[in-house]
């Protein structure tokens, strides 16, 4: 009955960027940690969120919604949130649901580092 | 467990901080002195589980004990007497007054952590039997009763809800004699919140979709104000959804469509098989989003398919997920048996890693029948919903599925012969604007 605790590795860029290391899935199980996460990094002035999906095997719509929410909280802030190295599995939904018009791409997350400036 | 809290009433300090301590590591833990400051907090708040004393000063536990039996809001909230008094009288009297358990002191801390454990269990399995009967019921208002009943056509709806599963959507309405406008759609996230959402977002869709029609009947324009409405208005702040949207015109042999973001229909022709590849962005994220009408033109023996993401995420044994080349192949196998959604579903499974779909599973089988087999228009309702067989006992169905795969190749070959008629031979990739060959 013991909720599966999956934190996420939060490493600040600047003042108003951070990187959010998406662990093995972000899914149902973990998406509500996943908000709060991101809702205190939002809380702290951060309003550009690099997404590093490096080891992601499982990206739910349930985790995607998680992500999606972000979105909506930051663009109304000029933030963005952008997809670094992104793994197969994440490219596909991405593909599915036509987000890779709203979330930009960068190959790793330094590249997106630069590219967020 | 943290999510429980325990409300503990005991007079004695030493022994309430103690409980306080041992139960504090699992559970959050309000405690009260006797029965009065009992009853204050339980105005304020309703723990999930009771833990009284009996021999208190103000308000004694039994007193207590009756007077959260006589309130409504208190009276299920299991219950444990904890206290010294070991004889057997006031065991019955607290037996009497409907306690669930009764523990005398000095007693093992473990083993009245293991009693409460058993408690809270139960409640759990009440709360998830009541949310899984209430998703159930959420589940069937949002299924057809009916199909569209069209000569020439047949069509085929299959939809099993898994307890996890999400929100997916189904609806069709006869908006005007012969003209038929087709929903398919996911709402993001999981569980009964997931249904509860989808439930809503249907009644803006159809509602949507009524208003719009006195000026436009375009896809496209019903999805782009939708996702306008999802983007604008509080009550759906944080709702995502995924929307296929098809105006169906069997007069024309036409399907027009517009995608946000759904699982793209597959579009089987005489022969061959594609995906219906125009797609737009998901609902909810973009509120410039643009949509495009796209046109599929239906020959004899076509047919289009629409589904959820539980198809296509289902997890195959090499690993993978089915995925769009998965299910081509599949529907290109069973395009011809007699049960094609039946099949199509036992053939994933066959190849599945585990023996049943990890999600909800939803199929739309709109097929334009061939012209020299047009049948009397049959008795068109929904499919019954066999899980548990399919569940239960794959490998026998799946035999049936080998069988119709000769049935199969026997009546490909008649539709190839029937598709040698010019006007049948319309050659579904050529009409089909958007659809990817294969």
């Amino acid at each position: 009955m013991q909720a599966t605790s999956m934190s996420f590795f939060v490493e600040p860029v600047n003042a108003d960027t951070a990187v959010i290391k998406i662990g093995q899935a972000l899914d149902f199980r973990n998406a509500a940690e996943f908000k709060t996460t991101a809702q205190d990094q939002v809380r702290s002035g951060i309003q550009n969120f690099i997404l590093d999906f490096t080891d992601t095997g499982i990206l739910d719509s349930t985790g995607l919604g998680s992500v999606f929410s972000l979105y909506r909280q930051v663009s109304p802030l000029s933030g963005q949130v952008v997809f670094a190295s992104v793994s197969r599995p994440v490219q596909v939904v991405v593909q599915l649901t036509r987000t890779y018009k709203v979330f930009r791409q960068f190959p790793t997350v330094d590249a997106a580092r630069e590219g967020i400036r | 467990m943290a999510e429980y809290s325990i409300l503990v009433v005991e007079d004695e300090h030493t022994l309430r901080r103690l409980l306080e301590y041992k139960l504090g590591k699992q559970f959050r833990v309000l405690t009260a002195e006797n029965g009065v400051e009992a009853l204050k907090m339980l105005d304020q708040e309703l723990p999930d589980l009771i833990i009284s004393d009996i021999m208190m000063p103000k308000m004694d536990g039994f007193t207590l004990q009756a007077a959260i039996q006589d309130k409504e809001e208190t009276r299920a909230i299991p219950f444990i007497f904890l206290t010294a008094k070991a004889d057997e009288g006031s065991q019955l009297k607290g037996r009497r007054t409907g306690v669930d358990d009764y523990i005398t002191k000095p007693f093992d801390i473990d083993q009245l952590i293991s009693r409460v454990q058993r408690l809270l269990e139960r409640t759990k399995i009440f709360r998830t039997q009541l949310d899984a009967r209430i998703g159930e019921d959420f589940s069937k208002k949002l299924m057809p009763k009916s199909l569209p009943n069209v000569s020439g056509y047949r069509t085929i709806f299959y939809n099993q809800p898994r307890e996890h599963g999400g929100g997916d959507i189904f609806d069709w309405t006869e908006i005007r004699p012969g003209t038929f406008f087709i929903t398919v759609g996911d709402v993001m996230g999981k569980g009964l919140q997931a249904k509860f959402y989808a439930f809503s977002f249907l009644g803006y869709i159809r509602s949507t979709l009524h208003t719009m029609m006195q000026t436009t009947e375009s896809p496209a324009e019903l999805i782009k104000r939708v996702n306008q409405v999802l983007i604008d208005d509080p009550p759906l702040e944080d709702t995502f959804a995924s929307l296929l949207v098809m105006r169906w015109e069997p007069a024309k042999n036409e399907i027009v469509y517009a995608n946000a973001g759904h699982c793209r229909p597959i579009l089987i022709g005489p022969d061959n098989a594609d995906v219906a590849t125009y797609s737009d962005i998901i609902l909810g994220l973009d509120y410039a989003a643009e949509f495009k009408d796209t046109l599929l033109t239906l020959s004899p023996g076509s047919t289009v398919i629409a589904y959820t993401d539980g198809i296509l995420e289902q997890v195959m044994k090499n690993g993978e997920q089915l995925g769009e080349e998965g299910i081509i192949e599949t529907v290109t196998a069973v395009a011809n048996s007699k049960e094609p959604v039946d099949d199509m579903l036992h053939r994933i499974l066959r190849n599945s890693k585990s023996p049943a779909f990890g999600d909800d599973v939803l199929v739309f089988w709109l097929e334009r029948l061939a012209e020299s087999t047009e049948e009397a228009p049959r008795e068109q309702k929904p499919e019954s919903v066999d899980r548990e067989a399919i569940d239960r006992d794959p490998a026998p169905r799946a035999a049936k599925v080998s069988d119709d795969a000769a049935d199969a190749t026997a009546a490909t070959e008649d539709s190839a012969a029937a598709a040698t008629d010019a006007t049948a031979a319309t050659d579904v990739s050529s009409s089909c604007d958007g659809c990817r060959r294969r």
